[in-house]
């Protein structure tokens, strides 16, 4: 899929040359945008990252969570196609090339009113849409962590069309899309997972004066491409042996596997933005039918002021998993394998839930047109099993947790 | 005493500067005349196309945007930048393009019927370009 993927990419951008060597007139823009942001934890246990993507370090100090640096090329191959390639460095487990390859499309403008995109595209599942990289175009340090922490999909490889409707004051966008994602996530393991998922979905934008809402539902068929290491570990609870010191841990087996697991995403949310008031709320559930990742709702909202070049705002999120318990056989001796098996069990069955919440201040300085400086305090609660957005070791007792951070955001 | 009135002159100095913008478009061009929300629209990226089904392409003035954009929406140049960055950054939309002199400006309007731009209005001259709206 890698090698599919990255093949397209390098197709497309073949067509580009050729277009542009036939036609001189194309125009050819390169942007960027960056973030370098250091952040601090008052805990060594919990492992903070922005959403499952992330490695985490342990560190009290890391500049590796919210540092970025996006670059982006533009080519108006005419006045109807548009080829858009974005490559982001960021702390990204997996292929660091293949993954970071954000995106590489090519835009019809099929008609003024119809837009439809081939190639590499932005997963459009939520309102920050495909801008959560740049900091520059929200207030916070990064997006809210209960809402986006468990939204792997940046990209997916397949097409969409976008229809817009002048409607009332305001403008109506109606986008459907199809294809293909693949996110390599990181886990509390130094191992990573290997998430690929057929996605098709659809959504509404509407927006007009100060306000922007959007409503969407997608449909995903989700698996984890498991590596030979990860059945190796699984193979054990088949074992006769195992078995016989464990009773009934083969039951256990399915458990571990996703495959062709049907993920429904519903999502809402509205920002308004004066001027000197802004807000944003979304609100998410997300129905699944497997243990290893249970359904789960999220929402958050976020009040802020602007006071000349500074802005002072709060955000408030809050997720709730509706987890199953799994009853994990305990073993009839005591042994550190045996044991270890049993914790990993445990932790990955049971220790899955997102039970967060969290209340964040901070504030942003507009220091240049295209440069703001940002401080964020961030408190965070867990309920019980309710650590899956942080790397956490087993039994993890912690409930509490405080993460500052300090950053600049720049674009060019 | 002198220097005072040279203080009071520096401080009445930037409300002098603000100048009254002309939006101008193409003399052969069908477009008449544009509203606010019309001029929102085409400059914000919502929409390249009039109600009359005619296509617009907007040209920056780089001397001038700031200035512009404040009085399209009532917003700091460092808002507008953000709300751009969020539209290109995603892929939607391309800003538009920015020129950097009142001659360049000219010259690409009175050439091609479907761009508009602005000027300060003191500097239109009527027998190159229409007058599609005027900010204040």
């Amino acid at each position: 899929m890698k090698f599919n993927s990255l093949s397209l990419v390098l197709l497309m951008l073949t067509c580009v040359q050729v277009a542009v060597a036939n036609d001189m007139a194309a125009r050819w823009t390169v942007s960027g945008f960056g973030t370098l942001g250091m952040l601090g934890s008052d805990s060594r246990e919990l492992g903070f990252t922005r959403d499952r993507t992330q490695v985490s370090y342990y560190n009290s100090l890391d500049f590796t969570t919210d540092s970025r640096l996006g670059l982006q090329l533009d080519v108006n191959l005419s006045d109807r196609l548009h080829f858009t390639s974005q490559f982001v460095f960021r702390n990204h487990a997996g292929d660091f090339w293949e993954q970071n390859l954000e995106w590489g499309f090519l835009r019809w403008s099929v008609h003024p009113d119809i837009n439809v995109r081939i190639g590499r595209i932005g997963a459009d599942l939520f309102l920050l849409s495909d801008d959560r990289n740049v900091g520059f175009t929200y207030p916070w340090m990064r997006p809210p962590h209960e809402f986006y922490g468990n939204l792997p999909a940046y990209h997916f490889d397949g097409a969409d069309l976008v229809k817009t409707i002048n409607l009332g004051e305001g403008l109506l966008r109606l986008k459907v899309f199809a294809g293909y994602t693949q996110n390599e996530l990181a886990t509390d393991r130094s191992d990573n997972i290997e998430f690929i998922a057929p996605a098709t979905g659809g959504n509404l934008i509407y927006e007009t004066g100060n306000w922007r809402a959007r409503i969407g539902y997608s449909y995903l068929s989700g698996s984890f491409a498991t590596t030979s290491a990860y059945d190796q570990k699984l193979d054990l609870l088949n074992d006769p042996l195992i078995n016989a010191l464990v009773p009934n841990a083969n039951k256990l087996s399915p458990y571990f596997y996703l495959k062709d697991s049907p993920i429904h995403f519903f999502s809402m949310g509205a920002t308004y933005d004066d001027g000197l008031w802004l807000m944003h709320t979304e609100a998410s559930y997300t129905n699944t039918n497997t243990v290893l990742a249970p359904s789960n709702a999220s929402s958050y909202l976020s009040v802020g002021r602007r006071f000349g070049k500074f802005t002072l705002y709060s955000l408030y999120g809050l997720a709730y998993s509706f987890e199953k318990t799994v009853a994990i056989p305990t073993p009839l001796i005591q042994a550190p394998a045996l044991d270890e098996l049993y914790q990993l069990a445990n932790h990955t069955l049971n220790e899955n839930a997102i039970h967060e919440q969290s209340l964040s201040l901070g504030v942003r300085w507009d220091v240049f047109n295209n440069t703001a400086i940002k401080a964020q305090w961030s408190h965070y609660w867990f309920g019980r099993n309710g650590k899956d957005l942080w790397h956490t070791q087993y039994n993890d007792p912690s409930r509490q947790s405080n993460i500052w951070s300090i950053g600049i955001d720049f674009v060019f | 005493m002198p220097a005072l009135l040279f203080f009071l002159f520096l401080l009445m100095l930037p409300i002098s500067l603000q100048a009254e913008i002309a939006v101008i478009g193409n003399l052969e061009s069908t477009v008449k005349s544009l509203t606010k929300q019309e001029v929102q629209a085409i400059f914000m990226g919502r929409s390249r196309v009039l109600e009359n089904g005619n296509f617009v392409l907007p040209l920056d003035f780089s001397e001038l945007r700031s200035e512009f954009y404040y009085k399209l929406t009532n917003r700091p140049i460092e808002q507008i930048n953000a709300y751009w960055a969020r539209i290109m950054f995603s892929g939607q939309a391309s800003p538009p393009l920015s020129l950097t002199d009142e001659l360049s400006i000219i010259h690409t309007v009175t050439e091609n019927k479907s761009t508009i731009s602005y000027l300060d209005l003191k500097h239109v001259d009527h027998r190159q370009v229409r007058v599609l709206l005027i900010l204040d």
